[in-house]
């Protein structure tokens, strides 16, 4: 269940009318504003343990802190906005919140001194429709960590275990 | 065998056929199972359940674990998710961001989170928005070539969306629909769970944990347990699922409600509280029936000098077992503790709770000036059951987990080195082992594979969908 704010904002003549769902996983205990996905309008809440606590109540000026996960408009035949839409909706960057995790901690290899894929950026490697095959060709999508490797490997310290 | 009953053959008689065999025969049992099982060279032996097909619309643990027991044991697994995000499960990770990349070339800085791990081993995986009905098609198309679905949704949804068992069993009659979710139908029919909902509801958290006059208070168990117990039981039912449609050529429907599975695991809690009206007790790192068999706290950490609050800290407990007379008595000999002996002679005087109590700590000051290591190896060395309470480190460096292969290091193919226990965590079969052959794949990897490959889609419609975001 996620709770939602229910933009009735005049727009160009006619009500907004625009369900803006605030996704549980983000919102639980949460205060700060969100903009409506359609017209822009700034909402204040403050959610305690998924209760809206206050609001959602407008903060025309101010800047949102964020933005809903989905929106869609129930009298124009569900029409909607999906996740990531840049402006309307909330992005998927998935980083989580800095003041719960700190940075991100990356990694190119295992504590045996194998190559691993835990860092960020890698180039694009999918094929059609986000398909990948079954290998990891280091030595071509990454050269600089197979370089790296191949050091470890002179210096002894790759390991079995 | 031969023809006349009568007539007695050596080569009828049970024992060595050959010199080969005899060899074997000769062979230790330790030898023998280590020739039979083979670690490590799971690969190279049959699948168990190689011809089975199982769809998966799940997410979290519980449900993907269901259907990773079959995926370790041969069966073609494709999880269906969400186009471009995938499970919710890959974006949780430990909090200092595990993660894995790539998740999908639409989103170059989000990878797969390790709470991902050890639930989506050996699946194929497939985006699509099964909901909207321009996909609907080919959702039963699939459905046509697969043995089962697993799915996790608020019941009826999938129903709603018709793709339910109602509609699905019409399509394919041979079909194994399988429900997993929190509560089910019945009085809270729309509540979701997590683990912990479950840990309390069924009241397992009830009864884990010290007593509160001890410090203690009902207590969760860190990891996520009747995620995965859950997700074992449902696997448990969808093999006598496919063992039933052998007999009928019927499928079937199973509905797994995740807060059942402690009351499962409660044992006999509730038969208890039927026969005698007692409602049982949380006793912690004790128990109630053996005394001594508990864990102590040590006064030293083994690894005082460590950074790992884990290891410098946490290294002070030890798992003590000596509840028959005889090894109480030496118990209480080694610990200088026989005022302790001459007291509590007898199972039922040590088991009451004052008893304990007493014990317990008179251990504790015992072990007060000495190391984990220590009181675990005085007490061995004295023939009594001890053991250190080891750390996920100290588990990776046991020489008895390494040689059984529990936990070992895999190549995976995509994502690199990486270590795991997973299904090797599940026991040995001898002639269908389980086996690991990748961690997970990222969003989507299978798309061609399984809309051209298995549903002829063609290639432009397979980009068009991708355009629209419906895979």
């Amino acid at each position: 269940m996620c709770d939602i704010i229910w933009c009735k904002k005049k727009k160009d003549g006619k009500d907004c009318d625009t369900i803006n769902y605030l996704d549980p996983y983000y919102f639980w205990n949460w205060e700060g504003t969100i903009a409506c996905a359609e017209c822009g309008t700034v909402y204040y809440i403050h959610m305690i343990n998924g209760f809206m606590y206050k609001g959602p109540e407008e903060r025309p000026g101010e800047k949102p802190d964020t933005r809903p996960l989905y929106a869609d408009k129930p009298y124009d035949g569900y029409s909607n906005y999906r996740p990531g839409v840049e402006g309307r909706t909330r992005p998927y960057q998935c980083m989580p919140r800095s003041w719960l995790t700190g940075t991100a901690d990356m990694v190119k290899f295992s504590i045996r001194g194998r190559p691993v894929r835990g860092w960020r950026p890698q180039p694009k490697s999918a094929g059609l429709a986000g398909t990948f095959g079954f290998n990891w060709d280091i030595q071509k999508l990454s050269p600089e960590v197979w370089e790296e490797y191949q050091k470890k490997l002179a210096k002894g310290e790759v390991k079995d275990w | 065998m031969a023809k006349d009953p009568r007539v007695t053959r050596i080569e009828d008689l049970p024992g060595p056929k050959s010199k080969g065999e005899l060899e074997e025969m000769k062979m230790p049992y330790e030898e023998y199972c280590k020739k039979i099982f083979d670690v490590g060279n799971e690969h190279i032996k049959p699948n168990a359940l190689k011809g089975i097909k199982w769809l998966s619309c799940t997410m979290y643990i519980f449900t993907p674990n269901s259907v990773v027991n079959l995926a370790e044991l041969g069966a073609e697994v494709i999880k269906i998710e969400m186009p471009r995000m995938g499970d919710a499960m890959r974006h949780t990770s430990p909090f200092n961001e595990c993660y894995l990349y790539p998740l999908h070339d639409t989103r170059p800085m989000t990878g797969t989170g390790l709470g991902f791990t050890n639930a989506n081993n050996n699946k194929y995986f497939l985006t699509m928005d099964y909901h909207i009905p321009e996909m609907r098609e080919h959702f039963y198309a699939l459905v046509k070539k697969f043995d089962g679905l697993t799915e996790l949704y608020r019941p009826g949804t999938m129903d709603k969306w018709k793709i339910g068992y109602r509609q699905l069993s019409e399509i394919n009659p041979r079909f194994i629909y399988v429900w997993g979710g929190g509560f089910g139908y019945g009085p809270k029919m729309f509540g979701g769970s997590y683990d912990i909902l479950g840990q309390a509801h069924a009241g397992l958290a009830s009864v884990t944990g010290m007593h509160e006059y001890m410090g203690g208070h009902a207590t969760k168990h860190t990891n996520w347990i009747i995620d995965w117990e859950s997700g074992n039981i449902i696997t448990s039912g969808i093999m006598a699922a496919i063992h039933w449609r052998r007999k009928t050529g019927l499928g079937t429907m199973l509905e797994m409600s995740q807060v059942q599975t402690p009351t499962r695991l409660l044992g006999y809690t509730t038969t208890m509280y039927g026969k005698f009206g007692i409602v049982r007790q949380r006793w912690g790192n004790w128990d109630t029936q053996l005394a001594v068999h508990g864990i102590i706290l040590c006064g030293k950490s083994d690894f005082p000098d460590a950074d790992n609050p884990q290891d410098k800290f946490d290294a002070r407990y030890v798992m003590v077992s000596a509840f028959q007379d005889a090894d109480f008595k030496e118990l209480c000999a080694i610990t200088g503790l026989k005022n302790l002996y001459e007291k509590y002679k007898s199972r039922n005087q040590r088991c009451e709770g004052e008893a304990q109590v007493e014990i317990y700590a008179a251990l504790e000051k015992w072990a007060a000036d000495k190391s984990r290591s220590q009181v675990a190896k005085i007490l061995q060395d004295a023939g009594i059951l001890a053991e250190p309470v080891r750390n996920d480190r100290e588990v990776y460096e046991s020489p008895h987990y390494r040689e059984r292969g529990t936990v070992r290091w895999l190549d995976d193919p995509l994502f690199g080195d990486m270590l795991l226990h997973s299904g090797y965590s599940a026991g040995l079969m001898e002639k269908t082992p389980r086996r690991v052959n990748w961690h997970w794949r990222p969003v989507g990897a299978d798309n061609k594979r399984i809309y051209r490959d298995k549903l002829g889609i063609p290639l432009s419609k397979i980009q068009e969908w991708y355009d629209k975001a419906w895979i």
